[in-house]
């Protein structure tokens, strides 16, 4: 035995060298693809460009023309609200659905599980337009229906700086909750017949079955749609693009739309880049948070 | 099984995801001209409508068999800004990119040529007096001092105006207005009978400048090119008085209810050619639906349904508002397509030769080079729009900003007042600020 074990140590340090060869090209995916556009960004975020497109150092310069300006804090409110909004609501009404899809269908199961995944893969330009003129107050559709019963909208739900982010959250939790039943419902196979079978004979059922059995077992599930729901919201891009542009007066403006602006249409570089510097520690840090309460493993099972 | 998917993974995600809007500068497309074969090969990017591109294309290449045409059609934002971004930062520009004068122009300036010697040699030494006075100021606007370069060729123009649906107005026994009583009184009487009085794609960014500046021309001409050139104050009463109307027509009903919320086009454009809509803020370019393929809406066959007025005297004794228009869309030429002689032969062709009255046959828009007209048969009423237009051209007030981050605070204050979170005076005095940081800075 001894001799086997120096063996296979020998093996393993004449081996040891090509192990590091093996990381190399996820390092170099890393590296081209993450690193290096990190890098840039937050280089470029310390230069400004002058009214005649002159480039020059601005060192932090750009980062307290973002923090200083308020549009940003409606931008971060927006976020926040999209955040706090569409994630619990969306595994909410994506978990009750996936529990009476696999419950009381039987025959029509994949019918209805295609037709609640349908949103998910339709085109975001098509979702954008059709909701768009759902919520017109004139020519709309809802109007049209709610004109029926003498129920008229005092203010249009896109056109108000009030209502505009609401309504495109609205929006976006009914073309993303399909995906979440899709995940409730993989969670749900994962969960072994004879507890729930257990569970019952205990005299579990209805929310008792839900807080006790479910939700527990479905962990797993809930950490990986929070995770992905963090995510999204992070790159809400082309629904309010297309529904708002961002306005009324910034009123459903979110890091995308407000990045692409500053980068894109006013060419302003330097302070496009701080604002992705900082929505990168936002990420980071929410990552970390994430980590430090929920773990660092995802996966179907509780 | 049971997967595990590291977290460390979904933040790599992120960070990815948070910089993607900038980082990805990767080259768009291999877009240098090459010679392929025998033939060579002119890259060009735009939004120009395709159609009518594809038309101008052909009449060159028949005169010009030696020369291939590679056109890539965008739509203007996002995916054009963003393409051009890109392929600047990579230096992959194709050889003729079209442009928008002033800021959009400013914004590549260091990757184009000027044009003054290669249009002098073409066109002679008074070429200039061969185009409008509006297209020639806005040909250079943005230029650092000291610099006459012209970075952009017209390709067209174009003058603001409002349309009226004249169906509507016979039906309703309307008049056109001619003093702001009349439009709020005509869009009730339009509300009332179930049309969109005006409609106004207020979530965008052109037409409420359009619509403002036909206010502020009216009141003060020229008043605001001055003070986005910081050589006036953006608080001057009259550029506050017209700001103070902007506003009214979201609370007096003449715009439509929720106009923050929608788009010009094609919502606003689709409902207008419907007869749906009584007036809409547009210009001399509505003219091409009726080019459209068919089937066409009866109101846009010959621009039967509508004709073109100018924004009603906002002071009791007061003129309605003179024109105000200039270059629609217009040419670069890239450092890249500045060697490629066929590039400059293509981008002359579109502003005055087949491929300008290609566009013109397609009522696209208004000519850059006077003395060009459609040769297809128009009707009297068309013809008469159509001349009527080009009158108004030759003494255009200019419609374009020269410096992006002026633009965007000017837009800003616009949608301020509409959304009614800020004081017309208020909402210019943040305008007058970032103008005087942006000359300062």
């Amino acid at each position: 035995m001894p001799s086997r074990a120096l063996a296979a140590r020998r093996h393993a340090r004449r081996q040891r060298p090509f192990h590091h060869l093996f990381v190399l090209p996820a390092l170099a995916i890393f590296a081209l693809f993450v690193a290096y556009p990190i890098g840039w960004v937050a280089y470029t975020s310390l230069f400004a460009v002058s009214l005649h497109g002159v480039s020059h150092w601005a060192g932090l310069g750009n980062y307290r023309s973002v923090l200083d300006n308020p549009t940003f804090w409606i931008v971060v409110r927006n976020m926040f609200y999209w955040a706090l909004i569409t994630i619990p609501v969306q595994m909410v009404i994506g978990g009750l659905l996936a529990w009476a899809v696999e419950e009381y269908t039987h025959r029509s199961r994949a019918l209805f599980r295609t037709l609640f995944f349908v949103p998910v893969i339709t085109s975001v330009v098509v979702i954008a337009i059709v909701w768009s003129n759902i919520y017109a107050p004139y020519y709309g559709i809802l109007q049209q229906g709610l004109s029926e019963i003498g129920i008229h909208f005092q203010t249009a739900l896109l056109g108000s700086a009030g209502t505009a982010i609401f309504a495109i959250i609205i929006v976006n939790v009914w073309e993303w909750t399909g995906f979440s039943m899709l995940m409730y419902i993989a969670g749900l196979k994962t969960i072994p017949v004879q507890l729930l079978e257990a569970a019952r004979m205990d005299g579990a059922s209805g929310i008792n079955l839900a807080r006790f059995v479910l939700v527990p077992a479905l962990s797993g599930v809930n950490r990986s749609l929070l995770l992905l729901g963090v995510i999204g919201t992070l790159q809400t891009f082309p629904l309010v693009f297309l529904m708002t542009d961002g306005g009324p007066d910034h009123a459903s403006e979110v890091f995308g739309t407000y990045i692409f602006r500053h980068g894109f249409v006013l060419g302003q570089t330097g302070y496009a880049s701080a604002l992705s510097v900082v929505v990168l520690v936002i990420a980071l840090v929410m990552t970390l948070l994430q980590i430090r309460f929920l773990g660092s493993k995802f996966s179907l099972k509780g | 099984m049971h997967r595990p998917i590291r977290a460390i993974a979904a933040s790599g995600f992120m960070i990815s995801a948070s910089v993607l809007s900038l980082a990805t500068i990767l080259p768009a497309s291999s877009a240098a001209a090459t010679v392929s074969g025998k033939k060579t090969v002119v890259t060009v990017w735009s939004w120009f409508i395709k159609s009518t591109m594809d038309k101008a294309i052909a009449a060159f290449e028949k005169t010009h068999p030696n020369v291939v045409i590679r056109y890539s059609y965008y739509n203007y934002s996002p995916q054009y800004l963003t393409a051009l971004k890109a392929a600047a930062a990579s230096n992959t520009l194709p050889d003729i990119i079209g442009l928008q004068p002033g800021a959009l122009t400013q914004q590549y300036r260091p990757y184009l040529v000027p044009l003054n010697r290669l249009a002098e040699k073409t066109w002679g030494k008074n070429w200039e007096s061969r185009l409008y006075p509006v297209d020639i100021k806005q040909m250079t606007m943005g230029n650092p001092p000291g610099n006459s370069g012209m970075y952009i060729m017209p390709q067209e123009s174009q003058v603001i105006c409002l349309w009226y649906n004249t169906v509507a107005f016979k039906r309703l026994h309307l008049t056109v207005p001619t003093t702001l009583p009349e439009l709020v009184h005509d869009a009730k009487v339009l509300s009332s009978h179930g049309y969109i009085p005006m409609y106004q794609g207020a979530a965008g960014a052109w037409q409420n400048e359009n619509v403002y500046l036909m206010l502020a021309d009216q009141l003060a001409p020229g008043l605001i090119d001055k003070a986005q050139y910081g050589k006036a104050s953006w608080t001057s009463p009259a550029l506050v008085k017209a700001m103070t109307v902007w506003g009214s027509l979201f609370h007096d009903g003449v715009f439509q209810s929720g106009a923050l919320g929608d788009q010009a086009y094609p919502t606003g454009a689709q409902l207008f050619a419907d007869g749906r809509v009584g007036i809409m803020a547009l210009g001399s370019w509505w003219l091409q639906e009726d080019r459209y393929p068919p089937p066409l809406p009866p109101l846009v066959k010959n621009m039967k349904g509508f004709a073109p007025f100018y924004f009603p005297a906002i002071e009791p004794h007061g003129h309605p508002s003179p024109p105000v228009g200039g270059v629609d869309v217009g040419d670069g030429l890239t450092k890249a397509g500045a060697k490629i002689p066929a590039a400059w032969q293509f981008l002359a062709s579109l502003v005055d030769g087949k491929g300008e009255q290609a566009s013109l046959n397609d009522l696209n828009d208004l000519p850059a080079f006077k003395f060009f007209e459609p040769t297809i048969p128009l009707t009297a009423h068309m013809k008469s729009i159509y001349n009527g237009f080009l009158v108004k051209l030759s003494h255009a007030h200019n419609q374009r900003f020269a410096y992006p981050v002026i633009e965007n605070a000017f837009d800003n204050a616009l949608a301020a007042v509409a959304a009614g979170t800020e004081s017309p005076l208020a909402a210019l005095k943040k305008v007058q600020s970032v103008t005087v940081s942006t000359f300062h800075s």
